[in-house]
């Protein structure tokens, strides 16, 4: 029992971290009032640029690239959403669009249809104390992004609630020209709420292709910036909760993994589609109870206009 | 909205009033004086030194604050919060929410004012909300406190509150700028007075040394007489008592709950009758709203019964109650009477547009509704007179003169108006009020709802006052008094109603 | 600049601009000559290779390329309509693909399990997928209007719980073919031939019914739009929601029935693919054709010809990407090209300042120097 339990937690540990950058990232873009449908774009150019890069320096410095590319789209965001005051949903879904084809572009042009050319994964940590441990010996064992993944929601829960450039952060987000008659710059909060979204999704774009697997693959991320965008909203828009339902998500996806190996008859009875379809169905179902508008930012999605004259 | 050529003189230590009609610029100039717009030329000085505000930032550092018209709160934030935004105490990198609470109470008091700075901002009256935007100009030492049209929102009573605060700045040597279109109002709390017209300063006067009819004129140019249009006593004669007709609107104890989920209206009854024009009276946010989205099957009644031109009041839908007659002037233009993007003549149809000249059969019938449409502007005097134009490239009061033909075309015999007269200017408000008076004659009830109480006073054969969804007043024509509307408004109960 | 030239212009300037953008990644990543050639292959691949044929090719040399070209643009009208009636009404429907997968799976089972004349059983095996994505969006409408659910994040949802519940669990399980013989099958049941949609030039070319299927939905819904009253009723409500309640519009009921409307578009899309090309449901869709829509849609300035008229577009350009691989070029490039057109059409506002720049100083030269600045006031 345990035993399973061990490696349910263990591969849990694995994968969450993508989930969990990003859900943290499209979480600050929104929390300013910009909507981040973006994110999967942005995992995927944070995806491959760190693959790409990691041919060519240590894997460490790779994912910092990774985060570059990531903000370099979050960038485009920016500018047609805040600059331009263009649809924001526009924006993010036209940026999907870019990375995805692009992304298909440039790996099959450079390096063929297999994906990238293998890199050296980033090195996982052993925990000594903890290895022996039950259970907790789960965590021992992993990459410094499984690490980073557990503390960073911390962080940015004290970020929002508990520091100034919080404070203006929520503000912005539910109501900017208050912000703006206060003398303080509408665009520059949005534009450091976007583009640290833009950081985090390509850093969780970049865990995908150093950590959890050792390339960029055609189709990576598959969708995991859609699971994000569903656990920020399950989590009401706060870093504790949205970090919370990435790692349920992701502890459902190792259940499901776990279970068609070791207990197949199980999935006759309950069929992979339905444990694929769940966290979605989830989020649904939890919308529909609660409804949207009590959690959302006030401002979400509409662009800031300041009449200039 | 445009400025030219305006200019301003503001003497330390007093308190200076800026005049004008609707769209005369006033707001601009402040907005310009406060950094958030930017003028396409002309020069600021303080104290004899020239300066350039390029966003509000620089207006605070020189000491000047200001409090909007619509309020630039945070909702979900607390009022401290609000207060300190952009200026945050830390202690050690961290936001110290004691500490802001701490200063703000103090602030709060040192000005006389009762806040618990830990309150959510969305919990508080308006009233309070004023009072918080005005903490948080002062907090940030402001010198130079602007006012955009304070009292809109605000009871007499409460409006005499707010004067004394005024003054009391003042005493302390503050700088007061108050932005307003009430003329009594402001001869009553102001040193100065500065007189704004289509975007240009056109005079500056001791507050001691003029009067209302004088400002008035000054407010429209030459060659008007400014007390026949702005609604005071001399339109208020024009009214003769009205001959009553058959009831069209009989209500009783009517229930219903406001957009935030507290209870709107907790009882309110009226009687409506044909050819008279009945007023509401009431503090913005007392249920005036509700009744008036109650009357036009915009909201779900949930208590009380009523009859309307024949027909239960329950269960009423907008589309029952235009078959049965009813029009409806809304309060928000924009949001509720137009589609903005839409072209003129297909807000004319707006409404009516499945019936005869707007449709024919399942069909939009095109030149039915051009030929209409073009009656229509021709009679209401709209400029441009243009059918194909989208209504957004229209001026608001000219949007205002759609908006009525149509209604008025419809020949309700219920109309409900809300706020109809609202950001336009007094060549438009004198239309509209002309437009109503005609509704009158021609047999029509008219429920008018106005926060701007001498439009109440000017146009009303009856008014009901509102206060916390109750009617704590019924007066005709006759019997009403500005003070004793104000007490009501407030909730204090009387011998009337 | 008139008002048409206004709306339409950003979209024409975008897509050049794509094409523009692709050809020189094309040319930095290899050189200007394939980058030239991969283009020739892609327009050939997309309208036909003429000058072949006018030097006395087989007439497949056109016919072929044109059929792929219209089918593709079928699949791309009917979706991108789809996303135009919901933006029409003031939703944004991220969810064609969703609703299309369903709609997919309706045709394919009716044209595989019910057998009838053929001049029933393709209405009927249309209807159901109509049926079928009307019925999928429609759930993303009641979250919306009864719950305020925002309908961008419900059909991103209802898109994966599609993909998850049909690609991975029904048409490889309860629905799965049966295997004839050793060979497996993945996807359902073949289609009927009655189910079939007629091929309308012969065998040579995969032009078939749904083409011309796709051009009458986008007629019927630019003439329901514009010219009829719960046109104009869906219209007002997208615009102003609030003044169309206030006008006694049943506004719940426009809402939802314009994304019913673009669930039955999408599904239809389905159908056409099912139908027309795959004779089954496949494995999975294949293209994203529905997340397409939203390019074409946009594109096309949310109008149903417009929609239309950039579905041909990118259908040609799509049927011409096969072609680009004999240079090497993958042959998802031009989903490359459409989506740095839609992006480009995201900065409409840029494309709009822009102009208004230009045709400003046009004016300024024609009438001279402006006159000198007012008066500076003393403040």
């Amino acid at each position: 029992m345990f035993e399973v339990l061990h490696s349910l937690l263990f591969s849990t540990l694995d994968a969450a971290p993508a989930l969990v950058f990003a859900a943290l990232g499209a979480m600050l873009s929104e929390r300013a009032g910009v909507v981040s449908v973006g994110v999967e774009g942005m995992m995927r150019t944070g995806a491959f640029f760190a693959a790409v890069a990691a041919l060519v320096m240590p894997t460490p410095l790779a994912v910092l690239v990774g985060m570059g590319a990531g903000a370099g789209i979050a960038a485009v965001h920016g500018f047609l959403s805040i600059r331009w005051r263009s649809d924001q949903v526009v924006s993010g879904m036209a940026l999907n669009l870019v990375a995805m084809a692009g992304g298909t572009f440039l790996l099959e042009s450079l390096y063929g249809p297999n994906g990238t050319p293998a890199i050296t994964q980033l090195s996982r940590w052993n925990l000594p104390g903890l290895s022996h441990v039950p259970l907790l010996g789960a965590l021992s064992g992993h990459a410094a992004p499984t690490y980073l993944a557990l503390t960073l929601p911390f962080v940015f829960h004290l970020l929002l609630t508990r520091t100034p450039l919080g404070l203006r952060l929520r503000a912005v987000g539910d109501k900017p020209h208050a912000v703006a008659t206060l003398g303080l710059s509408v665009p520059a909060l949005r534009w450091g709420a976007v583009l640290g979204g833009g950081l985090m999704a390509g850093l969780g774009g970049a865990v995908l292709s150093t950590a959890v697997l050792d390339r960029f693959e055609q189709h990576t991320p598959a969708g995991l910036g859609f699971m994000a965008l569903a656990a920020m909203v399950f989590g009401r828009w706060t870093p504790l909760g949205a970090f919370a339902a990435a790692l349920f998500f992701a502890f459902g996806n190792a259940l499901r993994i776990g279970l068609a190996s070791s207990a197949p008859w199980l999935l006759d009875l309950v069929p992979q589609g339905f444990l694929l379809a769940l966290p979605y169905l989830l989020t649904l179902l939890v919308l529909a109870l609660q409804g949207q508008r009590g959690h959302a930012p006030a401002a979400l999605g509409t662009p800031y206009e300041q009449e200039s004259r | 909205m445009s400025l030219e050529d305006a200019s301003l003189d503001i003497v330390p230590g007093e308190l200076l009033a800026v005049v004008g009609e609707n769209g005369a610029g006033k707001s601009s100039l402040m907005n310009v004086l406060y950094g958030l717009y930017h003028p396409d030329s002309g020069t600021f000085r303080m104290d004899g030194k020239p300066v350039r505000f390029k966003s509000p930032r620089d207006a605070i550092a020189k000491g000047i604050g200001m409090v909007h018209q619509h309020f630039m709160l945070v909702p979900t934030l607390t009022v401290a919060e609000n207060v300190v935004l952009g200026r945050e105490p830390t202690k050690r990198g961290l936001l110290d929410l004691d500490r802001a609470c701490d200063e703000v109470a103090a602030t709060a008091k040192r000005f006389g004012f009762q806040l618990d700075p830990r309150a959510r901002v969305d919990t508080l009256t308006v009233g309070s909300q004023q009072k918080v935007e005005i903490v948080k100009a002062l907090h940030r030492g402001a010198q130079v406190l602007i006012l955009d049209e304070p009292t809109a929102v605000l009871t007499p009573q409460e409006s005499d509150e707010l004067s004394q605060v005024m003054r009391g700045l003042v005493a302390q040597g503050r700088t007061v700028v108050l932005i307003s279109h009430k003329l009594k109002e402001v001869l009553g709390v102001a040193d100065r007075v500065a007189v704004m017209r289509r975007g240009r300063t056109v005079a500056e006067v001791r507050a001691s040394e003029t009067t209302v009819s004088e400002l008035a004129s000054l407010m429209v140019g030459e060659g008007t007489k400014g007390a026949a249009l702005t609604g005071v006593p001399a339109v208020a004669s024009e009214t003769p008592e009205a001959a009553a007709g058959p009831v069209v609107l009989e209500a009783k104890d009517l229930r219903a709950t406001g957009d935030n989920g507290r209870p709107a209206l907790q009882g309110v009854s009226l009687t409506v009758r044909a050819g008279e024009i009945v007023g509401i009276a009431g503090v913005d946010g007392n249920g005036q709203r509700e009744l008036a989205e109650v009357l036009t099957g915009l909201r779900k009644l949930e208590g009380g019964e009523g009859t309307l031109l024949g027909g239960p009041l329950a269960g009423l839908t907008p589309a029952l109650a235009k078959a049965r007659g009813v029009g409806h002037v809304p309060e928000d233009r924009l949001a509720r009477a137009v589609v903005k993007a839409m072209t003129v003549e297909e807000n004319v149809a707006l409404g009516r547009h499945r019936q005869p000249p707007f449709a024919r059969g399942p069909w939009i019938d095109f030149k039915g509704r051009r030929e209409r449409t073009n009656q229509l502007l021709t009679a209401y005097d709209v400029r441009p007179p243009d059918p194909a134009v989208a209504l957004q490239a229209l001026s608001g009061g000219n949007q205002q003169k759609v908006v009525v033909a149509r209604e008025l075309d419809a020949a309700p015999k219920l109309l409900v108006v809300v706020q109809p007269t609202r950001g336009l200017d007094i060549g438009a408000v004198a239309q509209v009020h002309e437009r109503l008076r005609e509704a009158r004659a021609r047999g029509a009830g008219v429920v008018m709802v106005s926060l701007d109480l001498e439009e109440v006073l000017a146009l009303s054969d009856r008014v009901y006052v509102l206060y916390e969804g109750r009617v704590t007043g019924h007066f005709p024509r006759k019997d009403l008094d500005e003070r004793e509307l104000g007490r009501r408004m407030l909730g204090a109960e009387g011998s009337h109603g | 600049m008139g008002e048409r030239t206004r709306q339409v212009l950003p979209s024409v300037l975008s897509v050049l601009l794509a094409l523009a953008v692709c050809w020189l990644t094309i040319a930095f990543t290899r050189d200007a000559d394939t980058a030239t050639r991969a283009y020739l292959q892609m327009l050939w691949g997309g309208i036909g290779n003429w000058p072949a044929f006018l030097e006395g090719g087989s007439s497949n040399a056109v016919l072929r390329p044109l059929g792929e070209a219209a089918m593709k643009a079928a699949l791309l009208t009917l979706t991108g309509l789809s996303v135009a009636v919901a933006f029409k009404v003031g939703l944004f429907n991220i969810g064609a693909q969703g609703q299309m997968i369903w709609g997919a799976l309706a045709a394919a089972l009716v044209g595989a399990h019910v057998s009838l004349p053929g001049l029933i059983h393709v209405p009927l095996a249309l209807i159901a997928a109509a049926i079928a994505g009307a019925a999928w969006a429609s759930i993303a409408g009641v979250l919306k209007l009864k719950r305020g659910v925002h309908e961008v994040i419900s059909t991103i949802m209802l898109n994966w719980v599609a993909v998850s519940l049909v690609d991975n669990w029904l048409v490889i399980g309860p629905l799965r073919a049966v295997a004839e013989g050793a060979s497996s099958i993945t996807g359902t049941a073949e289609i009927l031939p009655t189910a079939q949609l007629p091929r309308l030039l012969g065998d040579s070319s995969r032009l078939n019914l749904g083409f011309p299927l796709a051009l009458v939905a986008a007629l019927g819904v630019w003439v329901w739009l514009s010219r009829t009253r719960s046109g104009y009723e869906t219209r007002a409500v997208g615009l102003s929601p609030e003044a169309a309640r206030a006008a006694g519009i049943p506004t719940l009921w426009r809402a939802g029935g314009a994304m019913a409307l673009a669930g039955a578009l999408a599904g239809l899309a389905g159908a056409v693919l099912v139908l027309g090309t795959e004779g089954r449901y496949p494995g999975s869709l294949g293209a994203p054709y529905g997340f397409d829509g939203i390019a074409i849609a946009l594109i096309g300035n949310n109008h149903p010809l417009g929609a239309a008229l950039s579905a041909a577009v990118f259908g040609i350009l799509r049927a011409g990407g096969t072609r680009m691989q004999l240079l090497g070029v993958h042959k998802s490039f031009p989903e490359l090209i459409q989506g740095f057109a839609l992006l480009f059409v995201a900065g409409r506002m840029v494309w709009l300042a822009l102009l208004d720049r230009r045709q400003k100083r046009a004016q300024t030269q024609a009438q001279g120097p402006a006159q000198a600045g007012a008066e500076v006031p003393r403040v």
